[in-house]
């Protein structure tokens, strides 16, 4: 079986998000990069996979050079195969553009399964796995929590969670592609020395070329949150802020 | 070098399986790792291990597993995330086998290694401090935002900047809010002292010791010491002044093992060299009854135990009493070792946290005041003194916060 987990590099928000000069986007100079968390999941699901069945994973690592160092964990990991797909700081988050790029490198691996996180904290438009499955025209489903996948390899069994405490259990003919919520068990640990390891010595093979113009959306204006006008903020030193909980849980007769 | 007698026998017949002959092989090479070898099975170090009792495996038990050639046993133990690298067993052990540096840390190597991981909270730890350079996964750039609510000026070293004295804060001392007024108390005191001091500021990472040196995290330690060295190295000074025993530590030990020797002092001893002066200067008593906890970091592993004490009578009126456990005998807080990180896996495998232990022992002394030297022990101690019922009647203080109420310095925060 072949596996395919698309890992993307987000802005990382425990740094402050600052707002480019253009009123449109983020200061490039100012942000740091983390790999998606629904990505890391996708990554363990694929590896949880690979510890079931015999199976190659490849990774696929979108975004700039920061997506190199997430490859280079995907390898220590456990993954086969490392790809690396660069993708200018303008178009981050343009899923159908990406979409669009990365559909025909996937259809020519032939993989069985195409992973990635259901949602990506930049996304602009559509989730990435379902729009990468129209350009494939296979079956996508998202918003999984879990993943079997037949011997056979012509069919897999996920589970996805719905509203209301409902838990489908749903088959998908392969190959297919997937977007994960969360793996069966949370992302492994790589330590750092494999990390560097793999960093010294991994085949890493690149997807270049530019991106297709694919016309999708566009930020107009990009801007601080606006504060309900409902909202309490709750200052001073710790003794004030916690009087001030205790009122309000007490004039809500929560306590 | 392991001696080959441990690992055939007379007749040149294997006594080991490879697993264990090449653990053996490894400990051997690490500085002082061969007196593992020298282990006379006394047991002296199970009986004073505070967790000794939940152990599958105690240290004189896993030692006797790798001598009969059954590493594979002591990878299944949960025993090698109990340790919470109190020295204890190093101290008294009559050989001086370093059970929690190259024992615990070798065999949580190779877990690492080995896939098998760490239990999730400490991975998670690990995960931040190598992204950000501190446990909490807290920006670092943010790591001097304390300074702004110092109330003085707090000097920033660039690099090609010097100073006398070089602050090291710590992540505990510059990220967690409480632990923030005690690091503010301590600048308060520097400034009194008329110290030349500066601090790396968001240059500073985790010094390493924490998270790695006893927690099989070596890649980490590396790139942690790597950075910090370089980072060190673009500034000048004379001495570095530390807040955090573990940071103590690091410098003291490993630090110097890879080529890094710094004049290094916990604050306790850079100001217990000025208690003179200290006294002269204090201005107010404070007529409380205080029992001082001994960190394991800075008493039985770097023998400094007089220092915080010496610091504590400089404060008028104050009256120090000593629990039943003090010095080389100190229960530990329980957080070493990366075990800070690991409280509920504990907890589930012993049921009495040592920090609830330890602040009974120093309600029952009758002291208001439990004096602490090392950020973990405040909101470790703190939450103790919660759960178990002894709030409003004692509380954690760290000793800087002390001396510097004592000189009249804690208005404004």
């Amino acid at each position: 079986m072949k596996i395919a987990v698309i890992l993307r590099q987000v802005p990382d928000v425990v740094e402050e998000l600052v707002i480019a000069a253009d009123g449109r986007s983020l200061a490039e100079d100012e942000v740091t990069y983390i790999t998606n968390e629904g990505d890391e999941h996708a990554l363990e699901m694929a590896l949880i996979l690979k510890s079931r069945q015999a199976a190659t994973v490849t990774a696929v690592g979108v975004g700039g050079d920061e997506a190199r160092d997430a490859l280079a964990t995907a390898v220590a990991k456990g993954v086969d195969e490392a790809l690396f797909v660069p993708v200018p700081f303008e178009h981050r988050g343009d899923n159908h553009r990406l979409a669009a790029h990365l559909a025909p490198a996937i259809k020519s691996a032939g993989y069985d399964l195409v992973l990635t996180g259901v949602w990506a904290a930049d996304q602009l438009d559509a989730g990435l796995a379902g729009l990468l499955a129209v350009h494939l025209s296979l079956p996508y489903v998202g918003g999984l929590t879990s993943v079997a996948a037949e011997p056979a390899g012509d069919k897999a069994t996920v589970r996805k969670e719905f509203p209301g405490g409902r838990l489908g259990i749903i088959e998908v003919s392969l190959p297919a592609v997937l977007g994960i919520q969360s793996a069966e068990q949370p992302p492994r640990y790589a330590s750092v020395s494999k990390v560097s390891q793999a960093k010294r010595t991994m085949q890493m093979k690149e997807l270049s070329g530019p991106l297709p113009n694919v016309e999708g959306v566009h930020v107009s204006k990009l801007m601080k949150s606006e504060t309900g006008v409902k909202a309490e903020m709750l200052s001073g030193d710790v003794e004030r802020v916690a009087d001030g909980i205790v009122r309000i849980l007490r004039e809500r007769g929560v306590v | 070098m392991c001696p080959e007698s441990l690992l055939v026998d007379a007749e040149g017949e294997r006594v080991l399986d490879d697993a264990t002959a090449e653990f053996l092989r490894r400990i051997c090479e690490l500085p002082a790792g061969e007196k593992l070898l020298s282990c006379i099975q006394c047991g002296m170090c199970s009986g004073v291990c505070p967790l000794g009792y939940a152990m599958d495996y105690t240290p004189r038990r896993m030692i006797s597993a790798l001598r009969a050639g059954r590493i594979d046993d002591l990878y299944r133990s949960d025993a090698i995330w109990l340790c919470v690298a109190c020295f204890n067993c190093t101290f008294r052990c009559p050989v001086g086998v370093p059970i929690p540096d190259r024992l615990i840390a070798s065999l949580r190597v190779d877990l690492l290694g080995r896939g098998v991981g760490v239990p999730p909270e400490l991975q998670a730890a690990f995960e931040r401090t190598f992204r950000y350079g501190n446990p909490f996964g807290e920006s670092p750039k943010k790591r001097d935002a304390w300074t702004r609510d110092a109330g003085i000026d707090v000097p920033i070293l660039r690099e090609g900047d010097s100073a006398e004295v070089l602050w090291w804060v710590g992540c505990f001392g510059s990220y967690n809010k409480r632990n923030q007024e005690d690091t503010i108390a301590l600048a308060r005191i520097l400034r009194a002292l008329e110290v030349d001091f500066g601090i790396l500021g968001p240059d500073e990472r985790c010094s390493g010791d924490l998270p790695c040196t006893s927690q099989g995290e070596t890649g980490l330690f590396d790139f942690l010491y790597h950075h910090n060295a370089e980072q060190l190295g673009k500034r000048k000074f004379k001495e570095v002044l530390v807040g955090d025993p573990h940071a103590f530590n690091a410098f003291n030990k490993d630090y110097r093992l890879l080529g890094t020797s710094l004049d290094v002092r916990h604050y306790t001893q850079f100001l217990a060299d000025r208690a003179t002066e200290l006294k002269r200067k204090m201005k107010k008593q404070i007529a409380t009854k205080v029992t001082y906890h001994d960190a394991c970091c800075l008493g039985r592993r770097n023998g400094e135990y007089e220092a915080p004490r010496i610091l504590l009578e400089t404060i008028p009126s104050l009256k120090l009493v000593e629990m039943p456990r003090n010095r080389e005998n100190a229960l530990c807080c329980g957080g070493g070792g990366g075990a800070n990180w690991l409280d509920s896996y504990i907890w589930q495998r012993t049921r009495v946290p040592l920090p609830m232990q330890r602040v009974q022992e120093a309600a029952r002394t009758g002291a208001d005041v439990l004096a602490v030297s090392c950020p973990l022990e405040i909101p470790r101690f703190e939450d103790a003194i919660k759960s178990s019922g002894l709030d409003g009647r004692l509380r954690v203080r760290e000793v800087s916060h002390m001396v510097a109420e004592g000189l009249g310095l804690l208005g404004g925060t």
